[in-house]
């Protein structure tokens, strides 16, 4: 697992866990090249730095475009955080993954931004956790959606699509789902991150995914019908 | 007791992500295979989370890492 950390820069190596959901293979927090890496950066080598964060650009980004939903001031927010967390590198004690320490520095960072930038269009970002999850969502009634997804990606206004209705997602689905479902972390480590539990990390990803459906699957369903492809055990795309 | 559609709903993801017993998953694919509207809403919810895990849909934005490796050169 710590092998190719540094060769696959679009999937953090600490969020991979062999791409599946959440296991009980035992967990290494930090591998030794990023231990090596933040040894070497703290006595002094701070040109290492972008290595050891190149393979957390997206993640961080991504997490920063869950709350602020624009993408100039999540890049801006990403690098925020990418500094701070420089500045507190020395405070990270390997007791959570690398890539989940950053996430939760830029989502701190993002609330902040989010309160500074847009205080009118503030929304509450410290719910109480369950006040809106235990009313029940009522899915849709849809047609069948037939096209097969990585077919249907080629056209960008699918992706378009996809981008709008993630920013339509209130903010505690939102983050939930940007964790689990964009970024492929697992239940676990989107609790830890998110400090809550994993029951509600479970509650609000279920709501988030049923309003994902409802709002893409009108937009995008009926074009390009290529074939049945029915979900299958194992067939879900963290296997 | 057979298994309702509200029943079902409150499952998705766990059908989805592979987290429930044997005997669920044989009671939700019974009632799947009776129920259109259900196919629909689990066929829809796969295929949106097969599009967001897709690296194409949420890219980085272009010249991103560039611009953070100025940044950090000028900053640290």
């Amino acid at each position: 697992m710590t092998a190719n950390i540094f060769t696959m820069p679009d999937v953090p190596a600490t969020l991979q866990s062999s791409g599946s959901v959440a296991t009980n293979r035992p967990a290494e927090k930090v591998s030794p090249q990023e231990t090596e890496l933040i040894r070497r950066i703290l006595a002094g080598e701070k040109e290492l730095y972008y290595e050891l964060i190149a393979p957390y650009e997206r993640p961080v980004y991504l997490s920063a475009f869950a709350i602020l939903r624009n993408e100039a001031d999540a890049e801006d927010c990403a690098q925020d955080a990418f500094l701070k967390a420089f500045r507190y590198l020395g405070d990270f004690r390997g007791e959570s993954k690398f890539g989940s320490w950053l996430v939760r520095i830029v989502l701190n960072e993002a609330k902040m931004k989010l309160r500074k930038l847009r205080p009118a269009l503030y929304e509450s970002l410290d719910e109480p956790a369950g006040s809106q999850d235990e009313s029940e969502y009522i899915p849709q009634t849809l047609g069948d959606w037939r096209e097969i997804p990585s077919e249907t990606l080629e056209r960008k206004e699918v992706r378009e699509v996809l981008v709008e209705a993630v920013q339509k997602l209130s903010v505690i689905y939102r983050e939930v789902f940007v964790l689990r479902d964009i970024q492929g972390m697992d239940v676990a480590t989107t609790a830890q991150t998110l400090k809550v539990s994993e029951a509600v990390v479970k509650t609000r990803l279920l709501r988030a995914r049923l309003q994902m459906r409802d709002l893409v699957a009108p937009r995008i369903n009926g074009s390009n019908v290529l074939s049945r492809q029915p979900f299958k055990k194992g067939k879900n795309p963290w296997r | 007791m057979a298994m309702n559609c509200r029943d079902l709903w409150r499952e998705v993801s766990n059908y989805i992500d592979d987290t429930i017993s044997a005997e669920a998953r044989a009671e939700m694919e019974l009632h799947l295979s009776q129920c259109r509207h259900c196919t629909a809403l689990i066929d829809g919810v796969h295929n949106v989370i097969v599009l967001v895990a897709d690296g194409r849909t949420f890219a980085l934005p272009t010249g991103f890492s560039s611009r953070l490796k100025e940044r950090l050169k000028r900053e640290l």
